[in-house]
């Protein structure tokens, strides 16, 4: 190829030109190993409007009202299984389709009081599970941290051969920082895993110099480690569902590939996070000629879409019963639509759960539409967003009451999220 | 753990050290060459601070060499920043252009401090070129932040505010009087001037309030200007609460309610916790991301007496910074972990990688160094968020963010593409280490120990240990025992410099000996 078509063609849609070549090319035998719970946490960022994905059909004339630009004409709304009061967005076909053969699970209005309408500030609220205090661990990593003590001296092991946890993507998060490491491997969707070979410093917290040192031999040293598991975890040969869009098309879907693979090699890692970004709709959240189009409904239906595929490559080997899946977004969006065809930063939100291990329809009520909404109106609160964190310890990962609570600073109300 | 000794901003002894004027250059100038130190080398703080602080005029975009390679419909020779927009398409590859040109500004960085600080509003006043999806939009912001580099925080956000990208970025051009959009005015106080910290007590009143002065300003996509439409104004009085004294910016109709803007801007600039927020990050950024309550009462408190004296002008702020005890203090050698930009671009300079003459083949090459940095997690031109990237706010891990198992394999595999025998190949153009050319401009290269001690002290923020330099010598010698065998092999080449033989000879061992070096975690901090 000649330089300009190069920098026609290649250069300019790729992501990053790549000598990193496929991952070597190991045999792979098939662990046999037990099959323990899984819990993947998609992250929706930028705050998703809730009343356009969950949409409350009592009172229906009063959302149009409030936000007469961007409501969805009452006839696109998908009906759902077993109820008149609520439908889903039009985009959120396959979710609907899941909704209705009970794999589908909803929490209206969960947030926390005393909203903060900074994005960073409540992502930190929402990864690191507390509200007025502000902590520099995430919530899931205190877990793991109990069960995977004084990581990561002596990992892996037999009995924890996998990472605690695996971000993909290529930065780390939140969510994962414990209090002295992060809790989770890294795997990039288009280049990935691979170790780097160097040797490490001596262990020194003397100046700031060591400090960031030991953080870099800390990284190196858990990458070393896990290094050949996950290359072999990441050449198992699966043959994913036919319905996954061409790889690039969905961000979402190409992670959540990925964690199929390695749900799929036995990997034994128990929380994935991904993510899929561009809820900030203040503007454009939907076109002007047709409010079931626009950014929203784009995004919402890369959600269901991969969703759907990941969840029947997860059928397709047999872990529907191990698997569960949860979506959380920093904050819901206002009541009343701006003048952007967008929303600004509103309060709580629905939450979406899929699996077969949960009680499938929809915890709480929908939430009240003031008759006259102003500017200043945000959904109210039903649940605190720890009870859904609390729940999903004890009744999905099997976490001790103490470790809970002590995980998250606090006791919370059980939702019967789980069977 | 080992804290600074010193909190005082008074200027050290003004004749420097080598590992103090090291730390200065290594902090300022993105990587720092043999050439590069020499030019400061002998000089005083004051001097030092001289060219660090000389301000130049915004570079010119580059007319396009040939269209074909970013725009088809813009003839060569000519600029496409003020063309008409053509498709997504095309402007995709405007934005790439620019980015990478912006990337080649670095690369080609004089002695001043000016792209380290171009970097630093652009983390600070963030827009984001993919989203804005209109490159002469972006240029237009890049100008800005350029024009600015060195001069006034103040000016900076007051044109910033009304900046074609910005508008279209954080919707103030759809902030009307019927539904004012708070997206700039709460970012505009959050994360560009007055900062969240607990204690500063702004109110969500305050945040509406301040949308509401800025209602009225367009885009205009034909003209690539801003303008006040007094129509969509809100001409009411603005109030706004206790922390802003109760100021009140009283509602101006027609053309003058675009004056709002100026007294908004003037009601921020008021408050002390402006120029403290902006001290803390231009600490971070250059001295050390750990700001404890004596730095902030010794140091951020008086840099931001410095900035409001002056009002706002940065250049005293950074002058009495760079030139402090504080600064040289030795408990920050090593204390950041250094960012794509000053790893990948800072490798590059160190070893004062050649680049090609013709401008177009360089191009070539800064596109390259630009999807290298994306793929570090530093796209130039496109910050993950409004806040910047973590690496410079997420307490408590700050610039360890940069660095996770994906990142640091990166790093490694990009430094192994340029000592590859082929080099980084820019599709043409290929880029690689000359370490023998490097070599040749140290001290005694043909006595390994001195060899080794002048390589490390030249790239590394620190010293390490013995056990290290054993195992760094083992590399130069081959696993022999005595040290002339690597200075017979020297002098053999150095005596015969074109012998391909006495030269690979040389390579073959520099090559691992440095790709040794760069792959310690010690390269990773600055």
């Amino acid at each position: 190829m000649n330089r300009r078509s190069f920098i026609r063609n290649s250069a300019i849609t790729a992501a990053v030109p790549l000598f990193l070549g496929a991952l070597s090319a190991c045999n792979f035998h098939t662990r046999r190993r037990p099959q323990n719970k899984i819990l993947i946490l998609i992250q929706l960022i930028g705050g998703n409007d809730g009343l356009n994905t969950l949409i409350p059909l009592d009172n229906y004339e009063r959302i149009t009202k409030a936000r007469p630009s961007l409501y969805i004409p009452e006839r696109k709304i998908l009906s759902i299984k077993g109820t008149n009061s609520a439908g889903l967005h039009p985009s959120l076909e396959g979710i609907k389709d899941m909704y209705d053969n009970d794999l589908v699970t909803f929490v209206q209005g969960v947030g926390y009081s005393n909203l903060v309408l900074s994005h960073f500030r409540s992502q930190d609220i929402w990864l690191t599970g507390a509200d007025t205090k502000i902590l520099s661990t995430g919530w899931m990593a205190r877990f793991l941290e109990t069960r995977y003590k004084n990581y990561p001296q002596g990992f892996p092991n037999q009995k924890y051969p996998d990472p605690p946890a695996i971000k993909i993507g290529d930065t780390g998060t939140f969510l994962f920082q414990g209090e002295t490491i992060d809790m989770s491997v890294i795997i990039n969707p288009s280049t990935g895993f691979q170790a780097p070979e160097v040797d490490l410093p001596a262990d020194d917290e003397s100046t700031f110099a060591a400090i960031e040192m030991k953080s870099i031999s800390e990284v190196l040293l858990q990458t070393q480690h896990y290094s050949q598991t996950l290359k072999n975890a990441l050449n198992t040969t699966f043959q994913h569902s036919k319905s996954y869009p061409k790889e690039g098309e969905n961000s979402l879907a190409d992670q959540l590939k990925i964690v199929s693979k390695l749900i799929k090699s036995g990997s034994q890692t128990p929380v994935y996070l991904v993510d899929l970004k561009g809820f900030d709709t203040h503007q454009g959240q939907v076109d002007p000629s047709d409010s079931t189009k626009g950014a929203h409904a784009d995004l919402l239906k890369k959600l269901s879409q991969a969703v759907s595929c990941f969840w029947e490559d997860i059928t397709a080997m047999g872990r529907e019963d191990d698997v569960v899946g949860m979506t959380f977004s920093e904050f819901g969006r206002r009541i009343m639509s701006n003048a952007s065809m967008g929303t600004d930063h509103g309060s709580s939100q629905p939450i979406l759960f899929f699996g077969r291990g949960i009680n499938a329809g929809i915890i709480g009520v929908n939430p009240v539409i003031p008759e006259h909404v102003t500017v200043q109106d945000n959904l109210s609160l039903q649940y605190d967003y720890r009870s859904v964190y609390s729940s999903v310890l004890k009744n999905w990962l099997d976490a001790e009451p103490t470790v809970i609570s002590d995980v998250l600073l606090g006791s919370y109300q059980e939702i019967k999220i789980f069977k | 753990m080992r804290i600074a000794s010193s909190y005082s901003l008074a200027p050290i002894n003004s004749k420097l050290k080598k590992d103090e004027l090291s730390h200065l250059l290594g902090r300022c100038l993105f990587g720092v060459s043999i050439k590069d130190f020499e030019f400061f080398k002998g000089k005083d703080i004051n001097q030092c601070m001289e060219s660090l602080l000389k301000r130049s005029p915004a570079p010119e975009m580059l007319a396009q060499d040939d269209p074909d390679i970013i725009d088809p419909l813009v003839p060569r020779g000519t600029q496409w920043i003020n063309a008409p927009y053509e498709s997504e398409e095309i402007d995709k590859k405007r934005r790439f252009y620019l980015k990478a040109w912006w990337v080649g500004q670095i690369i080609n960085r004089d002695y001043s401090l000016t792209e380290k600080m171009t970097l630093f509003w652009h983390n600070h006043f963030v827009t984001e070129m993919d989203i804005v999806k209109d490159g002469r939009y972006s240029y237009q912001y890049v100008h800005t932040l350029r024009s600015h580099a060195l001069g006034n925080f103040k000016n900076l956000i007051r044109e910033g505010t009304t900046n074609i990208a910005m508008l279209v970025y954080l919707n103030g051009n759809s902030n009307n009087k019927e539904a004012p959009n708070e997206n700039y005015s709460r970012e505009l106080m959050e994360l560009f001037t007055l900062g969240k910290d607990p204690h500063v007590r702004y109110t969500e009143e305050d945040v509406k309030a301040a949308a509401r002065v800025l209602t009225g300003w367009k885009d205009d996509k034909e003209t690539l200007q801003t303008n006040f439409h007094p129509e969509l104004h809100d001409t009411d009085d603005k109030r706004f609460s206790s922390f802003f004294d109760h100021t009140i910016i009283k509602g101006r109709s027609g053309a003058s309610g675009a004056i709002e803007t100026d007294e908004l801007v003037d009601v921020i600039f008021c408050r002390k916790e402006t120029a403290k927020y902006f001290c803390r990050n231009l600490y971070r950024w250059l001295v050390c991301a750990q700001i404890d309550d004596r730095v902030e009462t010794e140091i951020i408190t008086p840099l931001a007496y410095i900035l409001q004296a002056n009002n706002y002008e940065v250049s005293p702020v950074l002058r009495t910074l760079l030139s402090s005890e504080h600064f040289f203090d030795p408990a920050f050698r090593g204390c950041i972990v250094k960012s794509p930009v000053d790893f990948w671009i800072g490798a590059s300079k160190q070893f004062d990688l050649a680049f090609p003459a013709i401008s177009v083949e360089n191009h070539l090459c800064w596109l390259h160094y630009m999807f290298y940095l994306g793929g570090l997690s530093m796209m130039i031109g496109d910050p993950p968020s409004v806040a910047g990237w973590p690496a410079f706010y997420q307490a408590p891990k700050f610039h360890q963010w940069w660095i996770n198992s994906y990142t640091l394999s990166f790093r490694m595999k990009i430094i192994d593409s340029l000592i590859a025998e082929e080099g980084l190949n820019c599709n043409g153009p290929r880029i690689k280490f000359d370490f023998s050319n490097f070599v040749r401009q140290l001290e005694n290269p043909e006595d390994p120990d001195k060899l080794i001690n002048s390589s490390v002290e030249f790239l590394l923020a620190m010293e390490i240990s013995q056990s290290d330099k054993n195992r760094l010598k083992a590399v130069l010698l081959s696993g022999q025992e005595a040290d002339h065998y690597w200075t017979d092999a020297w002098n053999k080449f150095i005596a015969d410099p074109e012998n391909k033989e006495n030269k690979g000879v040389i390579e073959t061992r520099l090559k691992e000996f440095y790709r040794k070096i760069i792959n310690m975690p010690e390269y990773q901090i600055m």
